[in-house]
């Protein structure tokens, strides 16, 4: 049942940010269908990218939502007693809390390419899945860590609205220190798919960027881990 | 059930900085009866319990609940099994129906009893599919009472448990609270209300300042607290009274109010030796002996 709860505590977020892609996916269906012609050129795929661009905003926004809540924020409204004092552990709060939100930015990575890719094919205009999984790959792979990002701000940070500005601000303020300094590392850019767009053609090449995606996916592991044991040791 | 402690601590502290809300805290809840626990705001009763549940550490000093240890994260993960408990903002998650938020509070617990449920969801009239924002505050309480009454728990713990609630309803609470306790379950419950505790509680243990002010039987208090108000015929000799067992004495004019938690006999003789010219003996509430002991304190 804490899957259940922490499915009814997101719903409206997941439903809200799952109705936003698929509106913004009807945009990609609306260019597209001007950029229809005798055969797929290099302005469809631009569209691709441009559209993962548009994607990745939104989706980091729905995801760093997804991460909020949990006993910290509960302890702000004052309903924390109530699951402190169920036979759970917290660790076991924290994990099904931050399972059922990947799993709901899971969905939200997923949905909007699927939709994409199933409109483009009936359009008869169909897309690469090579390159509609390239982008869902990037965008969960290294997106993930945003979601985890969320997660360890909401189990630091009280306030019902302080977490999630706080967490906004971390997510701009990475973004513009390491496209300044650190651009190889730069995730926002490995998630977008800068990294491996080619410039003529518009499309995702090279190799997966597999040792990226791992080394952002331990980051996100770490900040898991690092969100129970602050829970664990945390006074409520 | 074991004839042990429900629950028990040893010099339990709790410090916020330089703020110790609990401080020492030697506490004995017995199996199978009420034991009230009383105090001002910011006594420390709020921070005691939520050391028992787990919910807050203490900063020194250890307990147990149901013969488990509470600073064990695994222990008290298991105590909770087995004790029901009403935390005072009555808390709950406003997004669930009632329906929901019964169906998800009986998945946790093996001592849940479904029709005990059904009943009292009809007895508080609670709307099933309404959600738990909308519910005033009465019926919140009420649900989160529901929530622990639907329960078979070894020990009841209730903060504040009658707030918010109408005089039915505080009615039907201490007549619950008194049958649980004949089926055998401990009940450690905090209020306000005096009136209440008085009716129902079997102990009683005042909290100040972090302190155990007062721990006793309602019974001994009721048998050995008394007020004796006396008149001399001249100013009355305050140091012959500061005796063993009594606790406060004031003094106005030609009279003299003493409080005893003992010795009452003793008060009365001295008042006679002394010639005083009218002497009674009145028992004491738990009201007064609650201000006596706080204003003591």
């Amino acid at each position: 049942m804490l899957w259940y709860k922490a499915w009814l505590e997101t719903r409206s977020r997941f439903l809200t940010s799952l109705a936003t892609l698929t509106i913004f996916c009807a945009f990609f269906v609306r260019h597209a269908q001007g950029l229809i012609g005798p055969g797929w050129t290099a302005d469809h795929n631009r569209l691709l990218f441009v559209t993962q661009q548009f994607l990745v905003i939104m989706w980091i926004l729905a995801a760093v939502l997804l991460g909020m809540g949990g006993i910290v924020r509960e302890k702000a409204i004052g309903i924390s007693s109530l699951t402190l004092s169920l036979p759970v552990s917290r660790a076991r709060l924290l994990a099904v809390r931050a399972g059922t939100g990947v799993l709901e930015a899971i969905a939200l990575g997923v949905a909007p390419w699927t939709i994409i890719f199933l409109v483009s094919f009936l359009a008869g205009v169909p897309i690469l899945i090579s390159q509609v999984v390239f982008y869902v790959a990037l965008l969960l792979g290294g997106g993930l860590t945003y979601f985890a990002m969320a997660v360890l701000v909401s189990s630091l940070i009280e306030g019902e609205y302080t977490a999630p500005a706080v967490a906004f601000g971390v997510v701009l303020l990475t973004a513009i220190i390491f496209d300044a300094w650190l651009r190889p590392f730069n995730l926002w850019r490995m998630v977008t798919g800068d990294f491996y767009v080619d410039r003529h053609t518009y499309l995702l090449s090279g190799h997966f960027p597999w040792r990226g995606t791992l080394a952002s996916m331990s980051g996100a592991a770490v900040m898991l881990l690092a969100s129970i044991r602050v829970i664990q040791r945390r006074d409520f | 059930m074991t004839n042990t402690s429900a629950i028990r601590t040893h010099d339990l502290t709790k410090s916020y900085g330089s703020l110790t809300a609990v401080r020492g805290l030697n506490l004995s809840v017995a199996p199978k009866r009420i034991t009230a626990f009383l105090g001002q705001n910011g006594a420390g009763k709020s921070t005691t319990i939520k050391m028992l549940l787990g919910m807050t550490r203490p900063s020194s000093g250890d307990g147990t609940v149901l013969g488990k240890r509470i600073t064990d994260p695994a222990e008290n993960r298991e105590l909770r099994r087995e004790v029901a408990y009403v935390a005072e903002d009555k808390p709950l998650y406003g997004y669930m129906t009632v329906e929901q938020t019964i169906l998800f509070a009986s998945s946790f617990y093996s001592d849940w009893r479904p029709d005990e449920a059904i009943r009292l969801l009809s007895e508080y009239r609670l709307p099933p599919q309404r959600k738990v924002k909308s519910l005033s505050k009465g019926m919140r309480t009420k649900l989160a009472l529901l929530l622990a009454f639907a329960r078979r728990p070894e020990l009841l713990i209730l903060d504040e448990p009658s707030e918010g609630l109408d005089p039915v309803a505080i009615e039907h609470l201490l007549q619950t609270l008194v049958t649980r306790a004949a089926e055998g379950v401990a009940i450690f419950f905090s209020s306000h209300q005096i009136s209440e505790v008085e009716r129902v509680a079997d102990h009683v243990c005042i909290l100040e300042k972090g302190g155990l002010l007062l721990d006793a039987s309602l019974d001994h208090l009721r048998q050995f607290y008394r007020r004796i108000e006396l008149v001399f015929p001249f100013p009355p000799p305050e140091r012959e009274f500061q005796i063993t067992g009594v606790e406060r004495i004031q003094t106005k004019g030609h009279r003299m109010s003493v409080f005893a938690s003992s010795n009452a006999e003793d008060v009365v003789e001295r008042a006679h030796n002394l010639n005083a010219v009218s002497v009674e003996v009145a028992p004491v509430g738990l009201r007064d002996i609650f201000l006596e002991t706080v204003k003591e304190n």
